[in-house]
């Protein structure tokens, strides 16, 4: 029997948005299919092999004062998860987790938060008087398995520029994403960022399953009645009059 | 001379706007008399005997707010309040038009104002209440209100301006609340729970969906000796020591609701009433005939079976709405989920609430409103067997037919869907 062992980053900080039902979503579907699931969850101070046992791993957003706390714990793993990430081990990096893989983070009144430099891009907060990127979104995903659109609510208020050995998670149909409503998120390896909460797996059950198949190097998984997703992906596209 | 020709254009206004009932009339009043003079409101409030008493926090503050006013009838004193949803700067001041006489004169003991958690800054700008009853701050429509700590650091600021005209009555058990208290001229009174009221919500360690859970002066994560529920407990910070301060009340003989949240805004109510010379008689007695406001824990008929909705907005009023229909021995459960404006448009936050923790999974549980199937799919995933009826009038419907007379239909409702509900149950619209 296969086992799936999901590593949910900083549950305890970068827990904002809802962005749990991305664990439960991938824990739940796994299961489903007689998966064996174990999340660690890895809280400040966790160790590098604690880290390395991991076959897929989940990072949501968090609130300013605490994305501090994660920033400085995270660099204590650079080396590991940025081997991990080469080495395609699959990931899920929503908002704040995005922007921390990235190059640099520039804050509103211009101090620089240097990223982990794993995904070549940069995200700019123009400041007061520039809003929020804030609503439901709709993108078509740039990955060939995945044949629905994936919607969304973003909710940032970083702009994120990707550089050029980067490709974006998909087009943006209604929406913001990354900056101008053309790109959102990002795709390297098997790692993803995004800017959907939402949270995005729960209604995007095809992209759930991508990420399971990668993390357990599988080519099928069996079949389940996923007619509540669609439903749900349909009334946000309705929304969006796509 | 302008204040008067708005209070009397203001009326002239509400008059019209409800013999012809042209909708709510609660605000624009209020937005042209500051239009005309900036400081209608000061001035108002300045040359009158009228107590200000602002109430706010992102859970309770309605509930809170009805409690406050029902101790101070008791106590025979007379007061004004705002109407629901004028609850902004523009509020403040059409609520001061409907209660003034025409010569601009208040002649009430109070004015109890429930504000909402982005203008309360503003509000301060523009006046200096005798009162501000601070309840909780939870993760609440983010997509409107923005994060938990951006809304603690306005309230902070806010704060420090105030003087000792004017008394805090904070939850000593919400640190981010609590943490006001220690840099401000004002006086400060506290309320919390005890320990031993809560046997069955202690635990230790914070739950998911728990906002505060790092020092509001340090940023450490905190220590909880005791949870009550979500972030709020008995807390302190093993690196700045900054702790939980001992509460002035936390316990009174009967409490008006259920629900361990209900219990803060009843200690509040009361702490409120005593620093006022209102007895903790008066405020027992106003509790035992209280009604709740609408929605909250309103208890109705729905072709003769009874019917409680328990307005549930964000992941700790809907964590606490279940614990308190779990405590009622609910069987039958109705949720609504809305994403309008007033509910906030992002739904996510359904994801950060503990349903598979909280109850049996032997429920009968029905879903409905604009949002079914987002909802449908959270109890999926918790692995309840739901049904998922768009249409509300149908869901409702369906869940009452199947309802024994003796049994209660327990509906939970968001925002507009709460609106949307009781129009369907009573035949009436309210707002």
């Amino acid at each position: 029997m296969n086992k799936l062992t999901i590593g949910w980053l900083y549950p305890e900080l970068m827990n904002i948005y809802g962005d749990r039902g991305n664990i439960i979503t991938l824990s739940k579907r796994a299961k489903w299919r007689d998966i064996i699931v174990e999340v660690k969850e890895l809280n400040p101070g966790f160790s590098d092999q604690t880290l390395k046992e991991c076959d897929l791993l989940v990072m949501g957003g968090a609130q300013d004062k605490q994305q501090s706390i994660v920033n400085e714990d995270l660099r204590k793993h650079h080396e590991t998860l940025s081997e991990m990430i080469d080495a395609g081990i699959p990931g899920l990096y929503v908002c704040g987790g995005f922007q921390f893989l990235g190059n640099y983070y520039k804050e509103a009144d211009g101090t620089i938060i240097d990223g982990l430099g794993i995904f070549d891009l940069y995200t700019e907060n123009p400041g007061h008087g520039h809003e929020r990127l804030i609503g439901n979104i709709a993108i078509q995903p740039n990955i060939d398995e995945l044949t629905n659109l994936i919607v969304g609510f973003e909710n940032h208020g970083g702009r994120t520029y990707l550089g050029e050995d980067i490709d974006p998670l998909g087009k943006v149909l209604k929406g913001h994403g990354n900056n101008d409503g053309n790109t959102e998120g990002a795709k390297y390896k098997n790692s993803f960022g995004t800017y959907l909460h939402g949270p995005i797996l729960p209604k995007n059950p095809q992209f759930a399953d991508y990420l399971i198949k990668l993390a357990l190097e599988l080519e099928e998984l069996k079949e389940i009645d996923d007619t509540l997703e669609i439903e749900a992906r349909k009334n946000v596209e309705k929304k969006l009059i796509l | 001379m302008v204040n008067k020709i708005s209070i009397l254009g203001g009326k002239t206004f509400i008059f019209l706007s409800s013999k012809f009932n042209l909708g709510s009339g609660s605000t624009w009043p209020g937005h042209i008399a500051l239009k005309l003079n900036p400081n209608f409101i000061k001035e108002t409030l300045g040359s009158s005997k009228t107590k200000l008493v602002i109430v706010a926090g992102t859970n309770g503050k309605t509930t809170t707010a009805r409690l406050i006013t029902s101790i101070v009838r008791e106590a025979n004193k007379t007061y004004l309040q705002n109407k629901a949803g004028a609850n902004l700067v523009n509020g403040l001041a059409s609520t001061l038009i409907s209660g003034a006489t025409l010569s601009g004169n208040l002649n009430k003991d109070y004015l109890i104002f429930e504000a909402d958690e982005n203008a309360l800054p503003r509000i301060l700008e523009q006046t200096t209440p005798d009162y501000i009853v601070l309840l909780d701050l939870f993760r609440d429509q983010l997509d409107r209100y923005g994060e938990v700590d951006t809304i603690a650091r306005k309230w902070h600021s806010a704060m420090q301006n105030l003087n000792n005209k004017t008394c805090l009555i904070l939850n000593s058990d919400d640190p981010q609340i609590a943490y006001l208290g220690t840099k401000t001229q004002a006086k400060v009174a506290y309320f919390g729970l005890e320990k031993i009221q809560s046997a069955g919500y202690e635990q230790t360690k914070t739950k998911h969906g728990a906002d505060s859970t790092h020092c509001p002066k340090c940023n450490e994560k905190l220590k909880f000796l005791t949870i009550f529920f979500s972030h709020l407990g008995i807390w302190e910070c093993p690196k700045c020591k900054l702790k939980r301060p001992n509460p002035d009340l936390s316990n009174i003989p009967s409490y008006p609701l259920v629900g361990a949240y209900n219990k803060y805004n009843a200690l509040a109510t009361t702490l409120f009433g005593l620093k006022e010379n209102i007895t903790l008689k008066d405020s027992q007695n106003a509790f035992a005939s209280f009604t709740p406001a609408f929605g909250r824990q309103e208890k109705l008929t729905y072709k003769d079976k009874n019917v409680q909705i328990f307005l549930s907005k964000n992941p700790t009023s809907f964590n606490e709405s279940l614990e308190a229909i779990k405590e009622l021995k609910g069987e039958n459960l109705l949720i609504l989920l809305n994403d309008r404006i007033p509910d906030g448009l992002d739904v996510s936050w359904i994801w950060d609430i503990n349903i598979e923790e909280i109850l049996d999974k032997k429920i009968n549980v029905a879903v409905t409103g604009d949002r079914a199937y987002d909802m449908g799919l959270r109890l999926k995933y918790a692995e309840f067997f739901t049904h998922v009826i768009p249409d509300p009038e149908q869901a409702l419907d369906e869940m009452i037919n199947k309802l024994e007379d003796n049994e209660t239909l327990y509906i939970l409702p968001n925002y507009s869907a709460m609106l949307d509900i009781r129009k369907i149950i009573t035949g009436r619209k309210i707002l």
